[in-house]
């Protein structure tokens, strides 16, 4: 695998999702390759960051009750 | 066929108790789709509506979620969307090229101090701006993959498109979301800068200038400007992409 092929599937590489060959060989590209592996790093980092930042919100409680209510509604 | 109602009376399944557990995850999608909480909680709400209406059309085994998804996706097409489906033209080689700038000018910032957060000092809403600066499409796969942790196959299914397009999507969505989130955190000075980091930026910004007259990088730049999709795994990778096996297919973030 060369640079321009880790940059490609870098995201691909951190779903896990490469399939077990090219997942192995993009983990050796990383530790022979310290401007890829910095960029997978920050790539893993920045997704860590959003998944923290973004997931904050959880439905305001008068929502559930108004899900309740109409659902029992609905049922009659 | 049987409402869910029937399907109570007959198997004890409670609609409410199966579906209620997702009110969060829809909830979050919601608002970040319709961009408020009134349209989010009328959104939501009408999903339970149909959810619950149309439950004989689930089929049982398959998932859920991603059912709950999908009928959420399609009220908010209806609903939300009809005056501006004006499709987006974008340039990904500029955003390419924008990218490999920013990036190589702040990596060796960004990596140190790998214990910290990345962004610590981003308020939540330039997050929140940046994710918005995404084409709608882009924003729904990123948000359904990185925040919801669905597969590609069930974002394929959610969002009624093939696979393949669900990882071009996804490829572009999280660069331009990277891109932007590193435009503000320098413009905004939230990238901290040490000393040391900065002699050493500069020299990664001559290494950066001089991988760009390489000939390796000049075909990365050429990237299909405005046919879509499909274009970035067309080629036989994708066949190695689009998985061999349905369980491998996971996400695993870390």
């Amino acid at each position: 695998m060369r640079c321009n092929d880790v940059k490609r599937v870098a995201y691909f590489f951190l779903d896990g999702t490469l399939g077990a060959t090219r997942q192995k060989d993009f983990s050796k590209h990383l530790n022979l390759c310290p401007d890829c592996e910095a960029r997978t790093t920050i790539h893993r980092r920045i997704r860590l960051f959003l998944k923290k930042r973004l997931a904050r919100l959880s439905a305001p409680r008068r929502l559930k009750q108004r899900l309740t209510r109409s659902l029992r509604a609905f049922a009659d | 066929m049987k409402s869910a109602e029937a399907y109570e009376h007959e198997q004890g399944w409670d609609f409410e108790k199966a579906a209620m557990p997702y009110v969060d995850s829809l909830y979050n999608t919601a608002y970040r789709m319709t961009r408020n909480s009134e349209d989010a909680e009328d959104l939501v709400q009408e999903t339970y509506l149909k959810a619950y209406k149309y439950y004989d059309k689930f089929e049982e085994g398959t998932n859920f979620k991603a059912w709950l998804f999908k009928i959420m996706k399609n009220t908010f097409i209806n609903n939300y969307r009809k005056k501006k489906l004006t499709p987006h033209k974008i340039d990904f080689s500029e955003i390419e090229e924008s990218y490999e700038r920013v990036i190589q000018k702040n990596a060796p910032d960004l990596i140190k101090d790998p214990e910290s957060e990345i962004f610590q000092d981003m308020m939540d809403e330039d997050v929140k701006r940046a994710l918005d600066s995404l084409p709608h499409d882009y924003k729904m796969v990123v948000l359904l993959a990185d925040i919801e942790g669905f597969s590609y196959k069930e974002i394929a299914e959610i969002l009624d498109c093939p696979v393949g397009t669900v990882m071009s999507r996804l490829y572009r969505g999280r660069k331009m979301l990277e891109r932007t989130l590193l435009e503000y955190a320098r413009k905004y000075g939230y990238i901290r800068q040490g000393e040391p980091a900065k002699m050493r930026s500069r020299k990664d910004e001559t290494k950066g200038r001089k991988k760009k007259e390489q000939p390796e990088e000049e075909t990365e730049v050429q990237e299909p400007v405005e046919n879509e999709e499909e274009v970035l795994f067309s080629d036989d990778e994708d066949a190695e992409l689009e998985i061999e096996d349905p369980e491998e297919e996971e996400f695993r973030i870390e």
